[in-house]
């Protein structure tokens, strides 16, 4: 299974989501992604996102202000 | 001299004037003389306590009498009550609560530093066990014992203003399932009604049931459950334990009987030197009327932070040598509910309306530090401005960051009568760990000038929930597909901001319909907007605040 990592650090809204939205798109199901973000908004975004995309939070974390969540593209 | 200084009330305002007084003036005699077992404690604190953030007791109340008498040389009688002052005489008849002992005390100065007290409704059963007030630590002792005890597993808490919102979420933290009951059509009434419903959200999320124009009609025991079920015009709950906090009543019988001149406020008349309208009579604190800073109009706004530093101005003024004066509030509050921080200063729209104003208002959401700096977070500042002079007439900022520096900011502003131009101007500290370059209070400041010089359009979020049935108007939301899908206003169409501008510029936008652009802070609409007025479309409007900001449903 293939990991990929996205730094969206920095960005503003909606950056980090629509990195993550392409980056799922082109990439093969069952894929996992692990983004960092520092846009405090992300947390709720990426909840939200996964549920109405039906893509997998595997994870999301947040470490000394910086997101961190693990998606797994559907199968 | 050695003047006998009288002060009745002993926790903040009492307190404060007894130590500054005894401080500048170590020759004089002060005496405090109060009601309950406790002397200059903590009451802000007392949600915390039963949260447990406080632990003990003792971290509440830090000073004993017997402290103050040998650290200060300051008499304390706890346990005490003035029933009557003689102001003729310049006596006060005082009574001791243990032993119903009655004795007269002589003053040259006299302090009323009553208080005031949590107002209870006349309600059916409102005298029954487990039906609390929070004002005083006794208070609190009675309620955390139950807490402690495992007693509660849900509680019932009436008035949804800030005292019962903290204990709303104190008790949350403790496990207990909480319902809040206001009788208004909003919770946290001095705030504007679209921050009120952005807190609502959030204490909604965070598990507290919030019923608004809900009334209390009776409580009645249930003999077999042992609970109390709290009866009202739309239903009933039943609870553990029931904390009244509909708001608080100024203590002013002792005044009122000797003839003291009551504000229309209904607290004590004061001048700015705190004198009341006899010689040698002093008012302070929650008993006292204070002054709008903006107007002049008659205030009554019971907060610690106004009640300790009309304390030491009164301290200041009893020998009657330096007269300093305490100029007014502007009902500066803050609150921290869950993660959510909310504050305000000076005027609401809600007040502003009431005085007569002729206002500008935006909503302005932005980060409270640099966008790229971990552990930033957005806040909303709503600014109400003067349409005329520009005069800044009030705040209130909302948000999961730092509120309490930009609400600061803005008190300090408009306590010096500063202008929205004044704003822009304002040297603010600036590093990426600390705010944005352009600070959220400059940015709200230029969102206000544009709006002040109708280089903008705008629709507030209600106005828009009318607009969403009407053919004639197009709710477009600019953002990108991905970020609609998250959150959305519903009935609004999604039409990212390129496509859109390339449908204006090639005519596939009906420029005959009226458009109100979205986005997400309005940053994005603002730039849209520009650019469709200057391609000839001129029924155009944004979505003040964007989706951050709109505190109605969406999908
Ligand atoms: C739960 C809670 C949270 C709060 N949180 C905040 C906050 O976050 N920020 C803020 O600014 N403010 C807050 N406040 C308000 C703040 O506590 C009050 O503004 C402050 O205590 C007022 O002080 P005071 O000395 O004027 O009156 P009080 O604290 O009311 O004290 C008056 C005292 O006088 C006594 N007394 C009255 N009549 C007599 C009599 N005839 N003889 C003898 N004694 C008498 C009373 O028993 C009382 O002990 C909070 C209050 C509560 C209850």
């Amino acid at each position: 299974m293939k990991e990929l990592y996205i730094n969206a650090r920095g960005m503003q809204c909606p950056g980090p989501i629509m990195q993550l939205h392409k980056t799922l798109k082109d990439a093969e199901p069952d894929t996992e992604v692990v983004i960092e973000v520092t846009d405090s908004g992300f947390k709720k975004d990426v909840q939200a996102w996964c549920k109405k995309t039906k893509n997998e939070l595997v994870s999301l974390n947040e470490e000394d202000g910086v997101i961190i969540a693990k998606i797994k593209k559907k199968s | 001299m050695n003047k006998k200084i009288l002060i009745i009330g002993g926790v903040a305002a009492g307190t404060k004037a007894a130590s500054k007084v005894k401080r500048d003036f170590p020759d004089s005699q002060v005496t405090i003389i109060t009601k309950g077992e406790h002397i200059s404690y903590a009451g802000c604190g007392l949600p915390y306590f039963l949260g447990k953030v406080i632990k003990e007791k003792k971290e509440l109340v830090v000073r004993t009498p017997e402290e103050f008498k040998n650290e200060q040389g300051i008499d304390v009688l706890v346990k005490h009550e003035a029933v009557k002052v003689l102001p003729e005489e310049k006596k006060v008849i005082v009574k001791n609560l243990e032993t119903g002992e009655e004795k007269e005390f002589e003053y040259d100065k006299l302090v009323l530093a009553t208080g005031a007290d949590p107002f209870i409704p006349p309600i059916k059963g409102v005298d029954l066990e487990n039906i609390f007030t929070l004002r005083t630590v006794t208070d609190a002792l009675k309620i955390r014992k139950l807490l402690d005890e495992g007693k509660v597993k849900k509680a019932v808490i009436v008035g949804a203003g800030l005292i019962g919102l903290e204990t709303a979420e104190n008790l949350t933290h403790r496990g207990v399932k909480v319902s809040v009951i206001e009788l208004l059509d909003q919770i946290l009434p001095p705030f504007d009604r679209e921050i009120a419903l952005l807190a609502q959200k959030h204490l909604n999320e965070k598990g507290v049931d919030i019923h608004t124009s809900e009334k209390v009609t009776s409580f009645v025991k249930n003999e077999n459950s042992k609970e109390i079920i709290v009866k009202t015009d739309k239903g009933e709950i039943p609870a553990d334990l029931v904390i009244m906090s509909v708001g608080v009543r100024p203590n002013i019988k002792l005044a009122k009987d000797m003839g003291l001149k009551i504000g229309k406020t209904g607290a004590i008349k004061v001048n700015e030197f705190m004198e009341t309208s006899m010689p040698d009579i002093y008012a302070v604190g929650d008993c006292a009327e204070s002054k709008n800073v903006i107007n002049n109009e008659p205030a009554w706004i019971p907060l610690g932070s106004t009640a300790n530093k009309a304390g030491r101005t009164t301290g200041l003024n009893l020998m009657g040598t330096n007269k300093n004066s305490f100029k007014g509030v502007l009902g500066t509050s803050i609150v921290k509910l869950f993660d959510l921080n909310l504050a305000k200063t000076g005027l609401s729209e809600k007040d502003a309306a009431k005085y007569g104003f002729d206002i500008e208002t935006v909503i302005v959401p932005a980060f409270d530090k640099a966008h790229y700096f971990p552990g930033n977070k957005l806040i909303i500042t709503k600014l109400i401005a003067d349409k005329k002079d520009h005069r800044v007439l009030g705040a209130q900022i909302i948000g999961e960051g730092v509120v309490d520096k930009p609400i600061d900011i803005i008190a300090t502003a408009i306590h010096f009568g500063a202008k929205v131009e004044d704003l822009t101007q304002l040297d603010l500290a600036y590093a990426p760990p600390f705010s944005m370059a352009v600070a959220s209070t400059i940015t709200a400041a230029h969102v206000m000038l544009n709006k002040l010089e109708g280089k903008v359009k705008t629709v507030k979020a209600h106005e828009i929930l009318d607009k969403l049935n009407d053919e004639n108007v197009q709710v477009i939301d600019i953002r990108e597909e991905p970020e609609f899908i998250i959150r959305s206003i519903p009935g609004s169409i999604n039409i990212p901001q390129t496509e859109l501008l390339k449908r204006a510029a090639s005519l596939g936008l009906d420029r005959n319909k009226e458009t109100i652009l979205v986005c997400k802070v309005g940053k994005r609409a603002y730039m849209t907007y520009c650019t469709l007025k200057y391609l000839g479309f001129d029924k155009v409007s944004i979505l003040e605040g964007g989706i951050t900001a709109y505190p109605f449903e969406l999908e």
